[in-house]
């Protein structure tokens, strides 16, 4: 029988495997950031051990730096001391940190892919949830806890219960790819399977709806697999990946004879057998925005806020889920999604700030003004990203329109940084999770794609993008 | 494990409900227990006592891969969480670090076993006993593996044969 192209990444890492145990995977990169590390330096250091391959270790700050002026001096003490402890641990373990006012800073789901050190066919792991982003290279990517961040720096392997491979096909074609982005897509995902619809599996997206993307769009795609549940996500690599990854400042020298070895091997057989197969048509998604507090709590632009009667189809545990989230969004059922007014506009996070992201963003709000009641902010997701964007003139078509324009972090998609929602505060958000107080305690958050929160900021509330011209 | 019971009924409780992100700058586990389950329940560290454990509903600690999750409850002095289903980065944080055991219960014996509830868990006969309404359910037994690490006391500690 054929092997799908996970089977074929954890075969080619497996260093020790038993019936009914987990297996013994090698890891090709280790990304490390300042909020999981700490706890797992200390550990290393009271077992008087060394990180096991610092040269395959990288690490960066990202989740709780500030995302104003890097000259001014951190205010926040444990932020600061978290900042202090992960230059002190890079440096006594050999590290290649790339910290606060490195050209390389950013959130480490940005940076991997775009200093080449994201490879296709690689292991990837990293403290952080949102590691499946780099999926989208044909990595097998995951978010492990501080434990195994620990077991990861001291051997450079993790022990593993194989997951199963969950294929997703995605076919068809958007209908003004402008207005209908990766993001409607893997909201429409998510709505269908629901949140814990992965749990225990790699999902490998597939079909026409996928080849047509770009690789940041993947990226957005694959990054929003955990909310499906599942720890992986991942795109066979094609041209598009081999074109991306080409001439950055880490690519492998060799990297003509690995794109040779990688055409031929990292597919998935055309008899191999996944556990599930769901398939979504694109050819009439609309703009997604999520109304609850989780990602699955999604419906269509053109809709309105459902009843929780609607939304769980009989299920007593889903309408219980529904009625509190709709009480803590402070939303009527029946309220149309365009008629719900926002007070903040939040473009950044490794879901949506590469500089595709931004650029799209910017069509829509070029030669306007953010609404009088809105406070809008724009934090790209690297620093690379951010001179790119500059480079490009982006940051002034942002900045006439009133929105902030920041430094590189992770910003007011978690709430750990001085980036945060006020309580009752309503945000259309192109972060990933719509958890309650995510965002900040008590915060409402929409989750949308870029276009879609930047023609929130101009309006003051839901807009169908459709309908603006974007071509 | 004899303790008593605090019941959520909801499915999806995430990571950032158990400790929200403004905490995770927190070093001292004390500390970080005195914010659990804060963005659900703001009393949570007012009435939970050394021993209870939690029950809920699917997809447990479904979010981020903060270990900061079990820990905050570990050190809150809850010693399991019995639920539907777990998400798969908090069930591994959770037996991993031996912070708490992550208890998979069927439908029935979720719906039995009431907030305030007395109840003894038993892992080696895989039995949850009801005291205060003298019933006894089925839990789902560990894998051999995850047995294992729980018995060692965590990863660290485990040996593979």
């Amino acid at each position: 029988m054929g092997k799908t192209l996970f089977e074929k990444i954890w075969d080619a890492h497996v260093v020790v495997e038993k019936e009914s145990s987990p297996s013994l995977i090698y890891v090709d990169r280790h990304l490390v950031h300042e909020v999981t590390s700490p706890q797992a330096f200390d550990g290393l250091r009271m077992n008087n051990r060394i990180v096991r391959r610092p040269d395959l270790t990288i690490a960066t700050m990202d989740h709780n730096v500030p995302t104003n002026d890097r000259s001014l001096p951190i205010l926040d003490q444990t932020s600061a001391i978290q900042i202090k402890t992960l230059e002190k641990n890079c440096k006594d373990f050999g590290i290649k940190l790339f910290d606060i006012n490195s050209p390389n800073q950013g959130i480490v789901h940005v940076i991997g892919p775009q200093l080449g050190i994201t490879l296709p066919g690689s292991t990837i792991v990293c403290g952080d949830s949102h590691t499946s982003t780099h999926g989208a290279f044909g990595a097998l990517a995951f978010g492990i806890g501080t434990s195994d961040v620990e077991h990861v720096l001291a051997s450079q392997t993790i022990w593993l219960e194989k997951p199963e491979p969950f294929e997703i096909r995605v076919e068809g074609k958007r209908k003004k790819p402008h207005a209908v982005t990766a993001k409607d897509i893997i909201l429409s995902i998510i709505k269908n399977i629901g949140t814990a619809g992965g749990t225990g599996t790699v999902i490998e997206y597939s079909g026409e709806g996928i080849a047509d993307l770009s690789m940041e769009q993947r990226m957005t795609i694959c990054n929003m697999s955990i909310e499906g549940g599942a720890r992986a996500g991942l795109v066979a690599p094609d041209e598009k990946t081999f074109d991306y990854l080409r001439n950055r400042q880490y690519t492998p020298k060799n990297y003509e004879s690995l794109v040779e070895y990688w055409r031929e091997h990292l597919t998935t057989d055309k008899d191999a057998k996944f556990r599930k197969t769901f398939t979504l048509h694109i050819d009439n998604i609309s703009p997604q925005v999520s109304w609850g507090t989780n990602p699955g709590m999604t419906c269509d632009v053109t809709d309105s806020v459902p009843s929780s009667e609607d939304y769980s189809n009989g299920d007593e545990n889903q309408k219980k889920a529904a009625d509190k989230a709709l009480e803590y969004m402070n939303l009527k059922s029946g309220t149309p999604i365009t008629e719900i007014k926002i007070d903040r506009v939040f473009i950044g996070s490794c879901t949506n700030a590469r500089l595709e992201d931004l650029i799209e963003a910017s069509r829509v709000i070029k030669g306007q003004k953010v609404s009088e009641n809105v406070r809008a902010m724009v934090v790209p997701g690297s620093q690379m990203v951010k001179k790119q964007a500059e480079e490009m003139g982006i940051d002034k078509i942002f900045t006439k329109a009133n929105f902030e324009w920041r430094e590189a972090g992770c910003s007011m998609c978690l709430g750990m940084n001085p980036d945060i929602l006020s309580p009752g505060e309503r945000c259309a958000s192109t972060s990933n999770r719509n958890f309650e107080g995510r965002q900040g305690t008590g915060g409402l958050t929409h989750l949308v794609s870029p276009v879609m929160a930047a023609a929130a900021a101009l309006e003051g509330h839901f807009v169908d993008v459709r309908n603006l011209d974007l071509n | 494990m004899k303790g008593n019971v605090i019941k959520y009924e909801r499915d999806n409780i995430d990571t950032d409900v158990i400790i929200p992100g403004q905490y995770l700058k927190i070093h001292d586990y004390n500390e970080l227990a005195s914010h659990a389950m804060e963005g659900l329940d703001p009393n949570f560290h007012t009435k939970v006592k050394e021993g209870d454990f939690i029950l809920s509903g699917k997809n447990f600690g479904c979010g981020s891969s903060r270990e900061h999750a079990p820990i905050a409850l570990s050190h809150s002095g809850i010693k399991a969480v019995l639920a539907l289903s777990f998400a798969r980065i908090f069930y591994r944080n959770a037996v991993d670090g031996a912070f708490l055991l992550p208890i998979e219960i069927d439908e029935n014996t979720y719906q039995r076993i009431s907030e305030g509830d007395e109840i003894n868990i038993d892992i080696s006969s895989n039995e949850i006993k009801n005291i205060t309404k003298n019933q006894t359910y089925p839990m789902k037994p560990f894998s051999e593996i995850i047995g294992k690490i729980i018995e060692a006391g965590g990863l660290f500690k485990y040996k593979p044969d």
